[in-house]
């Protein structure tokens, strides 16, 4: 094999390390996340008033869509509502882990196409792309009813992780490129700043820190702010060819979306689904398990199984609890911002500066005879 | 799947990319942005000229039964059910073409109408796409709406059935 050719290969098979196990929790969280959080619609609700528009108001983009000459009736909707809804329901489990996955990435790349007809298209695409593409790691190899079948493989990919990070480099790289282009690097003026006072005053997005970014009138401040986001939109792609590089990109993603949701009140939720992915699940994994081996004193085979399942049902009250609370409207009355946005995106923040402070600690080891 | 169909998958996925880059500038150039594609929105530069800036947007003026004077709308009063992150990419598509607006069809009107009564808790007679430019003065205390310049007034009748 030649040198190059062994890189390739090296790229696409062993950039990221992936375990059964890790996948496997991976998995349910990706399946509770989708199905709480980032199913395409606000509900029926919604799906019924698509179905009742006029014909005037179907604009569908270039693509697939426009074999439909209108939207679509209502009972379409909820055909296409309850599929998702089993498919993940066979992705939670693990049953036909495969083709539920690939199922749930369809039915939402479908019901996100009947959305977006309306005249605009939203970039959600990495929700329907996570499960799809996951579909090949064979993450339904543990905790799943599949793992119980006589037979059925347990050998793991890791070469999905690698073609997601392909994708989150490549689409950021084209959320950077026309910047450029566009006068973001130009300083006579703040793209940013002019962001902001769209948002803030066209669309009312004033929650958080909003209003008080819009007072901010400080010049370098802004511009900086620009150039920072091109540099960072752009580089992204070069990231992809080292796992290491990529997941520190991934941490300045989520660093990124915190001060946009908090000066733009724009989280870009679907986003973080993916970046999920290339978290250490292995280490979450055994964390969990470790602790729940201290806290029930059983050591046994059976608490590997116990241990997740414990973890996702607190992991399935909390989404549950959030969801419910936010389809209330607590807290961010008046705003489109959602509160489990809010929440899931600060925890990611809160993560990130974790994971920071932790690397920090790793290159300056500070130990008591140090201050002795 | 063996590694070599995986190699070829990933080839494929090089090449892909920026071909469908590509396809999307030219097919967004002429007709709209397709979908689906492997693409993040790049947002142009917003005009920030010296001391101030402008903004383009659309409201509607209502006029009902009850009403002397017009009722002022927002788009997202009366299509509450359109997200905010759609609804600029929905105005600009249905209501800044004057031709488009004055040759919706009867059911469109009836529609429009349901939903302006809704957000006007009144029978509506007819009602103004307006488009607008606000300029924004760029002060101490922030930003301030200096002005604001019509650039195009399309009146809907409804009640014509």
């Amino acid at each position: 094999m030649k040198p190059a050719e062994n890189r390739f290969t090296h790229w696409i098979f062993e950039t990221f390390s992936v375990s059964a196990e890790g996948l496997g929790i991976l998995r349910i969280f990706t399946s509770l996340v989708i199905l709480f959080f980032l199913i395409p619609g606000q509900g029926s609700t919604h799906f019924m008033f698509l179905s009742e528009m006029p014909g005037d108001y179907f604009a569908p983009p270039p693509g697939p869509m426009l074999l439909l000459d209108g939207f679509p009736s209502y009972a379409v909707f909820q055909i296409l509502h309850t599929l998702l809804l089993f498919s993940l329901a066979g992705m939670l489990l693990g049953y036909y882990t495969k083709t539920a996955s690939i199922i749930t990435g369809l039915t939402i790349l479908i019901l996100q196409g009947l959305i977006f007809s309306i005249g605009k298209v939203n970039h959600e695409i990495l929700v329907a792309l996570v499960p799809a593409v996951m579909a090949f790691s064979n993450w339904g190899a543990a905790f799943s009813i599949d793992s119980t079948r006589k037979g059925f493989s347990c050998k793991v990919n890791s070469w999905p992780l690698t073609l997601l990070a392909l994708f989150i480099g490549f689409m950021i790289f084209t959320a950077g490129f026309p910047k450029i282009l566009g006068g973001w690097l130009d300083p006579a003026t703040q793209a940013t700043q002019g962001h902001l006072f769209n948002q803030f005053f066209v669309r009312e997005r004033d929650a958080l820190l909003a209003a008080w970014f819009v007072n901010l009138d400080n010049v370098v401040f802004w511009e900086l702010l620009d150039w920072a986001t091109v540099l960072f939109e752009v580089g992204f792609l070069g990231a992809v060819v080292s796992g290491k590089w990529f997941k520190r990109f991934v941490c300045l993603a989520v660093l990124f979306h915190f001060s946009t949701m908090m000066m733009l009140n724009i989280a870009f939720l679907p986003n973080f689904l993916a970046y999920a992915v290339f978290l250490n699940w292995t280490e979450i994994y055994n964390l969990n398990l470790l602790a729940y081996r201290r806290l029930t004193g059983k050591k046994g085979e059976k608490s590997k199984k116990r241990s997740v399942g414990l973890l996702s049902g607190v992991v399935l009250i909390l989404f549950l609890s959030l969801s419910y609370f936010s389809s209330k409207d607590v807290l961010l009355r008046g705003s489109d911002l959602m509160l489990h946005e809010v929440v899931v995106v600060s925890i990611a923040f809160i993560m990130v500066i974790f994971f920071a402070v932790r690397a920090l600690y790793a290159v300056i080891p500070i130990s008591s005879s140090h201050n002795a | 799947m063996s590694k070599k169909v995986v190699k070829n998958l990933f080839i494929g996925v090089l090449i892909w990319l920026p071909v469908q880059y590509g396809m999307i500038g030219i097919i967004g150039y002429y007709h709209s942005e397709p979908w689906p594609a492997l693409v993040f929105p790049g947002f142009k530069n917003v005009y920030v000229h010296e001391g101030g800036f402008e903004i383009a947007q659309t409201r509607f003026e209502v006029l009902t039964k009850s009403s002397i004077k017009p009722i002022i709308l927002q788009p997202q009063q009366i299509f509450s059910e359109i997200p905010l992150s759609q609804l600029p990419g929905f105005m600009r598509t249905h209501f800044s073409d004057a031709e488009a607006i004055q040759t919706i069809s009867p059911q469109a009107v009836r529609w429009l109408e349901r939903q302006v009564s809704g957000a006007v808790g009144n029978e509506p007679l007819s009602m103004d796409v307006v488009n607008l430019i606000g300029y924004y003065a760029l002060g101490e205390e922030g930003a301030i709406r200096d002005s604001t310049a019509e650039l195009q007034r399309i009146t809907i009748r409804f009640g014509v059935r």
